[in-house]
């Protein structure tokens, strides 16, 4: 499965963006961002950026006030995941220009459908800047 | 700035309407953004629900208004309140015609819903609809649904349309069609079991993006099912080289390297390929050696591909050479600052450790480093890899650390983990039974409550059945060392109940068993533990049954038993119990009792725990029985099967069960009637395509939903509507005619000579880590430190020596290899050429090369509906000045091919100019922009979206 959920959580603890690729009632989301959170804000710079978190492994990274987590499974390449993270970041930054924590939220489909073209069934599909942004430029054309 | 400008407009639009958000979306953000607490920002949402179930429930909402309230619906269920209300606009929004109002629809439907949600089937005739439009977007969004939305029950439904799709001329329709199919299989891999060749087709698409997606599929399918696959290895070797030779696009580049997370992809599959198969191994070892040596170790995502390699060293068939690569490797990652690093080479050492164990040696001290660092995950790290290299000679010393540690720890998850991994490694190496004994106490004695309850009960089998030596002294030392620690730790107050029941069971079996102590004293203790955890059940059975064996083993032997008062209350106490459970043993206990010595003997054995118990399921003692029955006149036994009366009932209910599975939905639109014809010209016709039979026959399950769809088609059940003449309009499209045979590796040849140069690269860059490696060692070594390493290594100061002698060696070689390296590094400096560079118009012309695949595609796609699909729709319609940009990379896409391009690799050259793309490439990549940010800022609080200062980080670039 590889990838299991996409979160960006800000400095409070509150979710900018929730995407999860296996089933998790709302309840159980909430716990479990609110656990996570908790975990990432106690470590340190220096620290790995990687946590387990029961059954997961959490990779995360932080952007200004704006933590991004992803959740994967054991057999995933945690440093990868990393640099994916920053690629979803730059991507963001490419279309957005300076992109804030702001940005994201008055624009959350959006964020969301960067992420759809990237990421699919748990596994990165898309890893070009350009082929992941063309179908929402051409939407915002067409709107 | 472009963007800047968009996102100005729209905040100006404000109120206005249009397509951008209204002022009462604006300030919504804005006082979630504003929140300090997270009751503060309950109290926002709850008022924001009122307000939507009322702005939902009038019936004239404007269409780009509705958008709006979706978006805030999500975020509603984002910060974590029920938005159900909701659900039903968002499904009504997928049936919308325009774009952005569909794909929002459609992102909040995969959003709220899962696949097993009631609306879902509202969705799948949307969904149908969509998969064949003309507009490719449209498709796509479809497909992403189809991702998140498609149970089981459902596939039928859209299957044909997505296999369709696979043809498809745009290649994100190809790619998203194929992770459909990916999904298919991962939620019911027999529905999508013939298409499997479809991933091989694919893998040699000319987009790379469409291959990089296929990846994701082949490698489920190779995880379940390698053999089947070794014939790709070859291909997967050549992409991967030609991925590591930059030979795809530069979009793909990332940091400078080329497709990175494609490469990872390959490695991962490769490893599992090359997993215990020499044969297959000795086809990758050259671009794997190729990679690690070109590998940019400066850079994170470098780091990743090099750590991605080691991996697949690992799994591979030994290869001495790569191993020392990954070992140097290795070396680096562990004696990086950086704690990611760090974290991998523990990772990559406890990989290679099974391989290699003399390599963990040279480390002993950067692993005692991480596994006393306070970073916990480092920690975890550190221990998963003791654990691997766990022997008999060092498990007291890891065994001790991991219990420490597990004390200090709070997590229950991991907690439980390491407890139950303790044990494993105690019951397996143990090097005593004293050690053996005090070992479980502490493991029970700490994290008894988060163990299973099978770590108890292996316990307590070992401690019965011994080591399996048969050496009875050894077995009744372990026996008798477990009663007396048990007797010295029985007292402590807060013991986990599973420990409390085999400190019962033991004394109970083996309490008398040396004559040490008297029936009296272990009475006593047992006792005093039932009342002291008078809650608990459980254990006061336990301890009753304990002296029930006691007592009985005691009038065995032939002695007066003589019950202690406080033994004789317990029992009383229990008679009267309100667990049946506890009665029981009490009852059984008080009949033992009084019981001669012949029969208890016969009731309760001594030490018999382990013997086996027979079984006899004939009840072959009651034959006698029975036979005498029979004399006297009574009927013989009936077996179930053969009981006439019962028949009918039986059938009714397998009739029902018949019924229910074909009363499974069926999402075929109905068939139009048909002017009379004869039903065998009706076959034969266009519209009913002859091979629709093998269709049919492929995917025709008995238990599927299909059977009662396809049964019309077979023609041979005798219940069915009279179709006979009636034409058919709608039938299932020929999507699966048998493809010609053939397969990828036909089109790829290896090309390992062109790397053989790579192991004079690897030496040169070992000798350098060697030396750093003896520079290291001289730095002081705390005492304790190098006695830790010691009991875990089997010593340092032996490992020291010998890194010394070998610096030395390879220092003097080091001259020697350098030259060569540079001659090596000097031969591969003319960059190679760019076939695959999609951002060169020249690559046009100059690859003209026919793709045979494509020429297949031609005859298979006989279906494929080519007018609807050609117009590049939205984007080629209304943003001509758009897709011209990316006109030359479709262009080139299609010029090009994977597989064939492998041929011309080394005659092609000239086509250069790559270097002035990656100046520009670094041109685009712009650093933060103060005075964009600057404006952006104002814009905003000229705007009316102020922050309060509460919340000044909202504008802060996240990359800046």
């Amino acid at each position: 499965m590889g990838i299991r959920f996409v979160l960006m959580v800000n400095k409070q603890g509150q979710t900018r963006l929730a995407q999860y690729y296996e089933y998790l009632n709302i309840e159980e989301r909430r716990t479990l961002e609110g656990e996570i959170v908790r975990k990432c804000l106690a470590r340190n710079e220096q620290q790995c950026s990687f946590v387990e978190h029961r059954n997961y492994k959490v990779v995360y990274r932080r952007y200004a006030s704006l933590f991004f987590l992803v959740g994967v499974d054991n057999e995933e390449n945690e440093l990868a995941i990393l640099e994916f993270i920053h690629l979803l970041v730059e991507t963001m930054d490419r279309h957005f220009g300076n992109v804030c924590e702001l940005d994201i939220m008055f624009h959350l489909e959006k964020a969301h459908f960067m992420l759809e073209e990237m990421v699919m069934n748990g596994c990165i599909v898309e890893t070009s800047k350009a082929s992941i942004l063309s179908p929402i430029q051409l939407m915002d054309k067409a709107a | 700035m472009e963007q800047l400008k968009t996102i100005g407009r729209e905040l100006a639009m404000g109120s206005q309407g249009g397509f951008g958000q209204s002022k009462e979306f604006l300030d919504l953000i804005k006082s979630i953004g504003e929140t300090r607490s997270k009751a503060e920002e309950d109290r926002i949402v709850l008022r924001e629900i009122e307000t939507l179930k009322s702005r939902l429930s009038s019936p004239n909402t404007p269409k780009f208004k509705l958008k709006e309230y979706l978006i805030r619906l999500l975020y509603v269920e984002m910060l974590g309140h029920d938005a159900s209300f909701g659900y039903i606009h968002a499904v009504k929004m997928t049936h919308d015609e325009n774009l952005l109002l569909k794909r929002t629809g459609y992102l909040a439907v995969t959003l709220f819903l899962n696949e097993d949600h009631d609306l879902i089937i509202l969705i799948v005739n949307t969904i149908q609809k969509d998969l064949k439009s003309d507009n490719y977007l449209v498709v796509c969004a479809a497909l992403n649904a189809v991702c998140r939305l498609i149970n089981e029950e459902t596939i039928p439904a859209v299957l044909p349309q997505v296999v369709e799709l696979l043809g498809h001329q745009k290649e994100t329709v190809r790619k998203k069609a194929v992770m459909a199919l990916h999904r298919f299989y991962q939620r019911a891999p027999g529905s999508v079991s013939h298409l499997i060749s479809n991933f091989r087709k694919r893998l040699c698409d000319n987009d790379p993006g469409v291959m990089g997606a296929t990846l994701c599929p082949l490698f489920d399918l190779i995880m379940t099912d390698v053999d089947s696959y070794k014939d790709l290895v070859v291909s997967f070797v050549n992409i991967l080289k030609q991925v590591a030779e930059r030979r795809l696009p530069k979009s793909y580049d990332y940091h400078q390297m080329p497709a990175p997370f494609v490469q990872i992809k390959l490695l991962k599959i490769l490893s599992l390929l090359g997993s215990g198969d020499k044969k297959a191994s000795e086809q990758i070892y050259t671009i794997v050696g190729d990679i690690i040596r070109k590998s940019d170790s400066t850079s994170n995502i470098g780091n990743a591909i090099l750590y991605e390699c080691i991996c697949c060293v690992s799994s591979l068939h030994p290869n001495p050479k790569l191993l020392e690569a990954a070992a140097d490797a290795i070396s680096k990652f562990l004696k990086s600052d950086s704690h990611n690093l760090r974290y991998l080479g523990i990772d990559a050492l406890s990989r290679l450790i099974k391989i290699s164990p003399e390599i963990a040696e040279q480390h002993q001290l950067a692993v005692i480093d991480c596994l006393e660092d306070p970073d916990d995950t480092l920690k975890r790290k550190t221990f998963e890899l003791l654990y691997k290299m766990t022997k008999s000679s060092n498990v007291e010393v890891i065994v001790d650390r991991m219990i420490n540690y597990m004390i200090s720890i709070n997590d229950s998850h991991y907690k439980t983990e390491i407890a139950s991994r303790c044990v494993e490694l105690a019951e397996q190496f143990a090097p005593s039974n004293r050690w053996f004994i005090q070992t479980m106490n502490k493991v029970f004695e700490h994290a008894g409550d988060l163990v299973n309850s099978k770590v108890a009960h292996n316990l307590m089998r070992l401690i019965a059945e011994g080591f399996g030596e048969d050496d009875d002294a050894v077995d009744s030392q372990l026996r008798s060392s477990a009663v007396e620690s048990y007797l010295q730790i029985m007292g402590e107050p807060k013991l986990p109940s599973a420990f409390l029941q085999v400190i019962c069971w033991v004394l109970g079996e083996y309490g008398t068993a040396g004559g040490k102590y008297s029936a009296s004293y272990i009475t006593g203790k047992l006792c005093d533990l039932a009342e002291a955890h008078s809650t608990d059940d459980l254990v006061k059975a336990y301890a009753v049954t304990a002296l029930m064996k006691i007592y009985s083993f005691e009038i065995a032997a032939g002695r007066k038993v003589d019950i202690l008062p406080e033994c004789q209350s317990l029992i009383e106490e229990m008679l009267a119990s309100h667990s049946t459970d506890l009665q029981q043993r009490a009852y059984e206990l008080q009949a033992i009792l009084g019981l001669d010595a012949h029969a208890v003997k016969k009731i309760m054995p001594v030490d018999s725990t382990c013997e086996d118990i027979e079984i006899d399921k004939n009840l072959s003692f009651l034959d006698g029985y029975v036979q005498q029955s029979l004399e006297n006149g009574a009927q013989p036994y009936i077996p179930d099967s053969e009981r006439s009366g019962m028949y009918n009932i039986n059938n009714f209910k397998n009739q029902e069960d018949l019924e229910s599975s074909t009363h499974a939905l069926r999402f075929e639109a109905y068939e139009i009637p048909k002017p009379s014809l004869p039903p065998v010209v009706a076959s034969s016709t266009e519209l009913v395509p002859v091979p629709e039979l093998s269709y049919v026959a492929d995917i025709l399950q008995p238990t599927t939903s299909i059977t009662s769809a396809s049964s019309s088609d077979a023609g041979s059940s005798d219940l069915k509507l009279r179709l006979d003449g009636v034409q058919r309009k709608w039938g299932r499209p020929n999507y699966s005619t048998p493809e010609p045979p053939k397969s990828s590796n036909n089109t790829v040849k290896i090309q390992n000579e062109a790397t053989l140069h790579d192991s004079v690269g690897i030496s040169n860059s070992k000798a350098r880590v060697v030396s750093y490696d003896s520079r290291k060692q001289q730095v002081e070594i705390p005492p304790e430190k190098q006695k830790l390493a010691a009991s875990l290594f089997g010593g340092a100061s032996k490992s020291e020596r010998r890194h010394s002698s070998s610096s030395q060696k390879t220092s003097k070689t080091q001259n020697h290899t350098a030259d060569k390296s540079h001659v090596a590094v000097k031969t591969s400096q003319p960059p190679p050429p760019d076939l695959m560079d999609l951002g060169e118009p020249s690559s046009n012309i100059s690859a003209p090369s026919i793709d045979p695949f494509k020429q297949l595609e031609g005859l298979l796609d006989l279906t494929q509906d080519t007018t609807s699909l050609s117009t590049g729709g939205v984007g080629a319609t209304e943003a001509p000045d758009f897709s011209s940009l990316f006109a030359d990379m479709s262009l080139s896409a299609q010029s090009d091919d994977f597989a064939s391009q492998v041929s011309s690799v080394n005659s092609s050259n000239g086509l250069g100019g790559s270097t002035t793309e990656r100046s520009i490439q670094q041109q685009l990549n712009k650093g933060p922009n103060l005075k964009e940010a600057l404006e952006k800022d104002a814009l905003v609080r000229q705007l009316g979206v102020t922050p309060s200062g509460q919340n000044p980080n909202l504008f802060k670039d996240l990359l800046g």
